[in-house]
């Protein structure tokens, strides 16, 4: 056990001994090794870096050197400074020279400009003059421009001052007219009362003067007293005092027998002849109708050939008093023409129209003319003054025929669009339009109807309110033209199957037809026409022969040649019944009478 | 274990005062004088010298440079053995300071490695690092580490960073308390007589008795000439970091303390100078 111990203490003691020996022979070997070397070694580095240092500064200070020893060469050698002296001044008075020559460059610089500036200056002033110039003319013209204004300012308000008294003045035109008017209304009533009390007071005095008659009866011959008492009615009331006074005393006995049937006829006659008076005295101012009762005269011979046109002339027209007659033509004009001792004089030219004329119409009281063109539009003139009053455009192709309606308010035209367009003549828009469904080669109109001349063969009835197809009527042929008598009871067409027809409106269908050697229809659009009266017919053939056919016979009454060169677009008979007008394809028309 | 931390500072500021001298037979621009330093024992030589290449490059024409190699007394210095196993090898018998001529031509190529950069001797290193691990632990311990604290352990060695490297080498030096110690220590026998350039073998720290080996143990099995006979006259030094320790040392002692940056216990064995 104790050896253990020892043992045990001796290793200890071994190893901490060897441990303790690497420990101091480490430390033995850092003395000799290390710490014995450390200070020198680092201090030859440093004086190494040092020579280092100092072997680089000596390279670098080895030219300085050099310079300073040239240096010092140099500055003994005064003769040598000397001359470098001299080289400077001679080089100074070289410069001294050079700065002269440069002075009086400068000088001469200066002078130029000195020059330029004076020039300058004088350019300045004249502009300066001309532009006060200029200012000048332009205050002028500012001042006549002003007086100019001022006298146009003036002008103005003088115009619009005229323009209200022309307006004050017109205001009390119209009311001095309208006054008038009524005033004359007032004299129309008064002289109808008056007329009226008059007949009365006759009556009055008639029925009492019979009445005296028939108390006292007289032996007198019945005839021939009737005789005086027609005779004293016609005459005046002043003589019938006499002769009635006999008659009543005599009636009684005879109302059984005739004589007395023949008094009152008589006696109503007198009242009837009366009250017609009165009427026409009131309408006195305008044109009257003759209508069917004129006189017509189937013509006979050519009063007039005249050219009417540059071109073709496609419609004419007399005017409702037949003094006036209208043409149109390709040439874009209407003309008017008054007839006058058998011959036509030119009055004056409707202008306005774009393009050709298709149809014309006067209104009813013949102070407006209604024409239709080729250029899409209808126009209306007042015939006056020939000034065109309305255009009214809206259909999309050529309008082949326009007419007034009988109120002469409206108008109907018909056109190669197919459509029939109704226009209001106080709004001067149009109303209606109606897909007629063919090209409208003619229009004509009654009250209520407006008839239409179709290319596709019919004649189409039209209710003006319901714009609805009210009948149709088929054709042989295309429809070139439509009439109507002065009745309005009967149609007159003209068709390209060279047939004129007159068809009744009541019974809806062709009553004549008339047809003859030679006739043929010329165009789509030629125009036949009725008599005023309504007994004949003429139309124009494509030869140029006018034919008049009789409608009571239904012959032919009258064919006129020689005086056409080309067919015969239109024809028109005068109111009157005395002038029948013809105008052809060439520029011709020919004024037709029977005398 | 103060003494040990004392030990192990010791062991790692080792120093060496050597003076560099140029080859005689280099051209030379100027005459080169030699360059003193104090060489760190546990560093490499090619590591450490570059203030001498730059000292001499400037007395040397550019064209001449080529390869710097070290040489004392005809033998080439191989720069991958540490500092200290040079000096104890080749130079421990001879007066201070250690003279080392620095060529610049006739590279040896059969004696020396070429070293072109750091990295060289880098890889060297770690190599060499964890050829150790690899006999103490089966290589556990440094494959556990990460890249960083590689490199913590070159840097450490590269600055000559005591704390930087021990910080991470610690890791290295740990055994299970059980086992008494490694599993084989990493060990390096060097001799100056020799063909071989160095002695390795497989060798535990306790026998299987349980006891410690010693430093004596190791070298009768390994180098059995080293030990002398009984009342002979001592033939050899037995030289770890420029001292000789006890035969009684124990060698996992020895392997933690005194082994190089590269876990090796590097031992020289140099005949012993006849007086």
């Amino acid at each position: 056990m104790l050896g253990t111990r020892v043992m045990s203490g001796a290793r200890c003691r071994t190893e901490c001994w060897w441990k303790r020996h690497i420990a101091e022979q480490l430390k033995q070997r850092d003395r000799v090794q290390r710490q014995a070397f450390e200070e020198i070694i680092h201090q030859y580095n440093r004086l190494l870096e040092k020579s280092d240092l100092q072997a680089v500064l000596s390279e670098r200070l080895q030219p300085d050197k050099s310079d300073l020893q040239n240096r010092h060469d140099l500055s003994p050698g005064a003769d040598e400074e000397l001359t470098e002296l001299h080289k400077k001044r001679g080089e100074l008075a070289q410069n001294v020279i050079e700065l002269n020559n440069q002075m009086q460059q400068k000088d001469k610089e200066i002078q130029t400009n000195e020059a330029k500036m004076l020039q300058y200056q004088q350019r300045i002033s004249e502009l300066e003059a001309e532009c006060r110039e200029l200012r000048n003319s332009l205050q002028d013209l500012e001042r006549a421009n002003q007086t100019l204004k001022d006298e146009y300012d003036a002008l103005q308000i003088t115009f619009s001052a005229l323009e209200e008294k022309l307006r004050r003045t017109t205001e009390d035109n119209q009311e001095l007219v309208s006054r008038w008017m009524a005033e004359k209304a007032q004299e129309a009533n008064r002289l109808n009362a008056e007329n009226e009390k008059d007949t009365r007071r006759r009556q009055a005095k008639l029925q009492k003067d019979l009445a005296e008659a028939a108390k006292e009866p007289l032996p007198l011959d019945p005839d021939d007293d009737i005789e005086v008492l027609s005779e004293d009615a016609s005459d005046g009331a002043g003589q019938a005092d006499v002769s009635p006074s006999r008659t009543p005393g005599r009636t009684p006995s005879k109302r059984v027998s005739q004589p007395p049937s023949g008094l009152l006829d008589s006696i109503s006659s007198i009242f009837g002849r009366r009250s017609v008076n009165s009427f026409s005295g009131l309408t006195d101012g305008a044109e009257t109708h003759t209508g069917a009762c004129a006189e017509v005269r189937v013509p006979s011979t050519a009063l007039h050939t005249f050219d009417a046109h540059d071109g073709e002339v496609n419609a004419v027209c007399f005017s409702p008093g037949s003094r006036l007659l209208a043409t149109g033509g390709m040439d874009r004009r209407v003309k008017l023409w008054e007839v006058v001792s058998g011959r036509c004089e030119h009055k004056g030219s409707l202008t306005g129209s774009n393009a050709g004329i298709t149809s014309i119409e006067f209104d009813s009281a013949g102070s407006y003319l209604l024409a239709a063109s080729n250029d899409f539009a209808s126009r209306i003139w007042t015939v006056d003054d020939f000034r065109l009053r309305h255009t009214l455009t809206g259909h999309s192709g050529k309008v082949l025929s326009a007419r007034f309606l009988l109120d002469n308010a409206r108008i109907v035209s018909g056109s190669y669009d197919r459509t029939l367009k109704l226009w209001d003549l106080r709004s001067k828009v149009c109303m209606k339009t109606v897909f007629a469904g063919s090209s409208c080669n003619d229009i004509v109109c009654t009250e209520q109807c407006v008839m239409s001349g179709h290319f596709d063969k019919k004649v189409r009835f039209w209710d003006i309110r319901s714009e609805s197809i009210v009948r149709e009527l088929e054709l042989l042929g295309r429809v070139t033209s439509l009439d109507l008598n002065h009745d309005r009871t009967e149609l007159l067409t003209c068709s390209r199957d060279d047939l004129v027809k007159i068809i009744d409106l009541r019974s809806n269908a062709v009553r004549q037809s008339f047809s003859a050697q030679g006739f043929k229809c010329g165009s789509d659009w030629t125009r036949v026409t009725f008599s005023p009266d309504g007994c004949y017919v003429a139309a124009g053939s494509a030869e140029g022969t006018l034919f008049v056919w009789n409608v009571l016979t239904g012959k032919l009454e009258r064919t006129l040649d020689k005086h056409h060169s080309s067919a015969i677009n239109a024809v028109s008979w005068s109111p009157s019944g005395a002038h029948v007008v013809s105008v052809e394809k060439g520029s011709k028309a020919v004024l037709w009478s029977d005398m | 274990m103060a003494d040990d931390k004392d030990v192990l500072r010791d062991v790692w500021f080792g120093r060496i005062p050597t003076c560099f001298t140029l080859y005689q037979d280099e051209i030379t621009e100027r005459e080169a004088e030699p360059f003193y330093l104090l060489l760190p024992r546990v560093s490499y030589l090619t590591l450490v010298t570059d203030k001498v290449k730059k000292h001499f490059h400037k007395v040397m024409r550019q064209e001449d440079l080529e390869e710097m190699w070290f040489e004392y007394e005809g033998t080439p210095l191989k720069w991958h053995y540490p500092i200290g196993v040079l000096f104890d090898l080749h130079a421990s018998n001879t007066a201070l300071p250690w003279n080392i001529t620095v060529h610049f031509k006739d590279f040896p190529e059969r004696d020396l490695l070429h070293c072109p950069s750091n990295s060289v001797i880098e890889a060297h290193f770690m190599s060499s690092i964890k050829e150790a691990d690899a006999l103490k632990h089966k290589g556990q311990v440094v494959n556990e580490m990460q890249k960083k604290d590689h490199k913590q352990l070159w840097m450490g060695l590269q600055n000559d960073k005591f704390d930087q490297f021990w910080a991470m080498n610690r890791k290295l030096m740990e055994y299970p308390t059980e086992e008494g110690g490694f599993r084989y220590i990493p060990f390096r026998i060097y001799q100056t007589m020799s063909d071989r350039p160095f002695i390795q073998k497989l060798f535990r720290p306790v026998s299987s008795e349980g006891h410690a080996h010693t430093l004596g143990d190791l070298l009768k099995e390994v180098f059995p000439a080293a030990i002398p006979q009984d009342d002979e006259q001592k033939k050899y030094l037995i030289v770890i970091h420029g001292i000789e320790p006890l035969l009684e040392t124990p060698v996992q002692w020895l392997s933690e303390h005194l082994s190089h940056p590269d876990n090796f216990l590097h031992i020289s064995i140099i005949p012993a100078p006849s007086d």
